[in-house]
């Protein structure tokens, strides 16, 4: 997804008015000339001339052009389905870790994603499940981090 | 200091740390060596493993794996013509002709060899620069550091980048990031939207995992993820040409090494200008400058010495004043923080021997250098045939767990992917990542420094140019701004006119 320069700059403008909003009103309990919010109105001030200027070359480089640009990857469906997979993995992570634990979420979130790359689904499996284990016994093992085990709790080593 | 310098020598040679260099030095080269995995992104994935070590062995596993990726970036550069990494591109054509020329053994020596020699000098500029540079920064109060910050934050932004102007936007976004949370002058919640996980602010480990480890893997989704094939299958002695060449060019070594040394000591430039600029100075004072590009060892010798040395270079603001020099160094100076060894002249005061371990661990890695990279070397035309679409999921799920094990918090594993898909829409439309870095870890000071230096003035600009140094570095700083605003404006003009014409 290719934006253009005068769609980013108006994009940015729009966040550092409401950065800008959002400092104002923070409370300023000390009494000093500049609080909380002096910084970040600096920021955002000098975030809205940067903007101001990409917004305003952009609009000199489209001249009426589009303001959203295609990347050819974004044309192809299955391109586009594979990046999706990404955060769709990291999703499914945060919300069934705790109930279905890693060593079941792991090795599903890396099944998908390497048929999904074109990798034979038996070497996908075989290789889904190895690397589960391996990043398991570091983190769990070597690094002590608790990982959640959920129905395999019963099987804890 | 010879004291401090044997205690650091116990603490390095500690066969627990001797361990993790070993580990991180094979770690960096595999990775290094792979088109598509960056230097950054080894480091940044390392960098969870590291949150569990004590501090000396958590910045050795940095120090190794960067040195390292940074020289093994040299290999697909050379067999395939594919650099490794973007320090490795400025060569890339004369290593590839040697290889196409049946001496892929020659291309690869003089990367691993003058890259040694390289790393070697920065280091040992930085071991005598240093402590005399922080001696003289102890004298500095809030203002001359707040000078410093943004000179480093300005020379990142202005030097470093082709497109300034959205450099300067990553940064300013990073520098609002840094906003988040409790720590500000007042200790009020800023921008935290009431949620209690907010209030210590953007967790800076899975931000960086998520930055250069999530968003590459999204990169390699949409793209082709076939492993490219080598033109050569065996590699003969790579050592056995290279002392006629140090002889043959000592002058080009010395020169890279030293222009490499004060590239990384400036702010926001490192490696991969180090090479360039090196690269460029060869073909300028060479004899026989009408070879270069054709498989002429020269330029190799000078830029693959650069590079190394510049990675060195980049420690000396970064363990003097906290100023990172690269997206390296600015994870390096995280870990720092993280370990309470946070950078600043006042650590050669405070901890000398954690210092001066940091400059022993690049001795041993740069040597280390030696044996293993003639080993990966051996190994490369195997290593470089593992697809890119197997090993991406596998880096997506040691982000996920590496973001989740510093707080077991599956929040921080939404921190990695927010700010991995930030990183792929950024750079898909051709801002840099590596300053929204430079501002996150950097905001907190530079707000201190600003903050501190205006009560003491109160409130009036003026205190901020009113001591010698202050003034001096100002000047500086607003110079290298001015002077990149007009050559953009007038490179603007320029590119206008024909078209007008």
């Amino acid at each position: 997804m290719k934006f253009n320069d005068l769609f980013t700059g108006l994009l940015v403008l729009v966040l550092s008015g409401l950065v800008a909003a959002a400092s104002w009103s923070l409370p300023n309990p000390s009494e000093q000339p500049l609080g909380p919010s002096a910084f970040p109105l600096i920021l955002s001030g000098l975030l809205a001339l940067c903007a101001a200027i990409l917004a305003v070359n952009g609009a000199r480089a489209t001249q009426g052009g589009p303001l959203v640009g295609l990347a050819d990857w974004a044309r192809s469906g299955s391109a586009l389905a594979r990046l999706l997979l990404v955060p769709a993995a990291v999703i499914f992570y945060m919300l069934f870790a705790e109930t279905l634990g890693f060593l079941i979420c792991a090795p599903l979130i890396l099944v998908v994603l390497f048929l999904a790359g074109g990798t034979r689904s038996l070497q996908a499996i075989g290789l889904s499940l190895a690397a589960a284990l391996v990043i398991h016994s570091i983190f769990y093992l070597a690094l002590g981090v608790q990982l959640p085990w959920g129905p395999l709790e019963p099987l804890r080593w | 200091m010879l004291d401090a310098y044997v205690t650091a020598l116990g603490m390095v040679l500690d066969p627990y740390v001797l361990f993790v260099i070993t580990a991180s030095a094979i770690y960096g080269l595999i990775v290094g060596c792979i088109p598509g995995l960056s230097a950054t992104m080894a480091t940044a994935l390392l960098v969870p493993l590291t949150f569990f070590m004590p501090p000396v062995p958590a910045i050795a596993a940095i120090v190794t794996t960067s040195t390292m990726a940074i020289f093994s970036g040299d290999i697909p550069g050379c067999l395939l013509r594919i650099p490794g990494t973007p320090a490795s591109a400025a060569y890339v054509d004369d290593s590839y002709q040697m290889t196409l020329q049946g001496k892929p053994e020659l291309a690869l020596g003089i990367g691993l060899w003058f890259s040694v020699l390289g790393g070697l000098f920065g280091t040992a500029v930085m071991m005598v620069a240093s402590p005399a540079i922080a001696d003289f920064a102890l004298g500095f109060g809030s203002v001359e550091f707040f000078w410093i910050v943004m000179l480093g934050l300005g020379g990142a932004v202005f030097i470093g980048s082709s497109t300034p102007l959205k450099a300067c936007i990553s940064l300013l976004i990073g520098l609002l990031i840094a906003m988040i949370g409790m720590n500000n002058p007042a200790g009020q919640p800023r921008f935290t939207m009431d949620s209690t996980e907010m209030l210590g602010g953007v967790s800076l480990i899975p931000m960086m995992v998520g930055m250069f480890a999530c968003s590459e893997v999204m990169r390699h989704m949409v793209s082709d993820g076939s492993a490219p094939h080598a033109v050569v299958k065996k590699i003969g002695p790579i050592f056995a040409n290279m002392w006629r060449l140090t002889k043959q060019y000592p002058w080009q070594l010395i020169r890279g090494s030293a222009l490499g040394t004060i590239i990384g000591i400036q702010p926001g430039s490192g490696a991969d200008m180090a090479a360039w600029m090196s690269y460029a100075m060869s073909k300028r004072f060479s004899k026989e400058p009408e070879k270069f590009g054709t498989g002429h060892p020269e330029g190799l010798i000078e830029a693959g010495a650069s590079n190394n040395s510049s990675l060195a270079g980049a420690w000396i603001p970064a363990l003097v004043f906290g100023i990172p020099g690269d997206s390296i160094t600015a994870i390096a100076i995280g870990v720092l923080m993280m370990k309470n060894m946070a950078p600043g002249p006042t650590i050669f005061v405070n901890n000398p021997e954690n210092v001066y371990a940091v400059f022993l661990v690049f001795v041993i890695a740069n040597l280390l250098m030696l044996p293993l990279g003639w080993a990966i070397i051996k190994v490369a035309t195997r290593v470089l045939s593992v697809p890119r679409r197997v090993l991406m999921p596998i880096i997506l799920l040691f982000a996920i767990v590496g973001s989740y094990a510093i707080n077991n918090s599956l929040f921080d594993v939404g921190v990695m992917l927010a700010f991995g898909v930030l990183a792929f829409i950024l750079e898909e439309n051709d801002f840099p990542v590596a300053p929204v870095i430079l501002g996150v870890v950097l905001g907190p000071l530079l707000e201190e420094y600003f903050i501190n230096s205006m009560i003491k003035s109160d409130g009036r600009l003026i205190g901020l140019v009113d001591r010698p140094i202050a003034a001096v570095l100002a000047a500086i700083t607003i110079g290298i701004i001015g002077w990149t605003i007009l050559a953009s404006l007038k490179s603007g003009k320029a590119s206008r006119q024909p078209a007008q014409g």
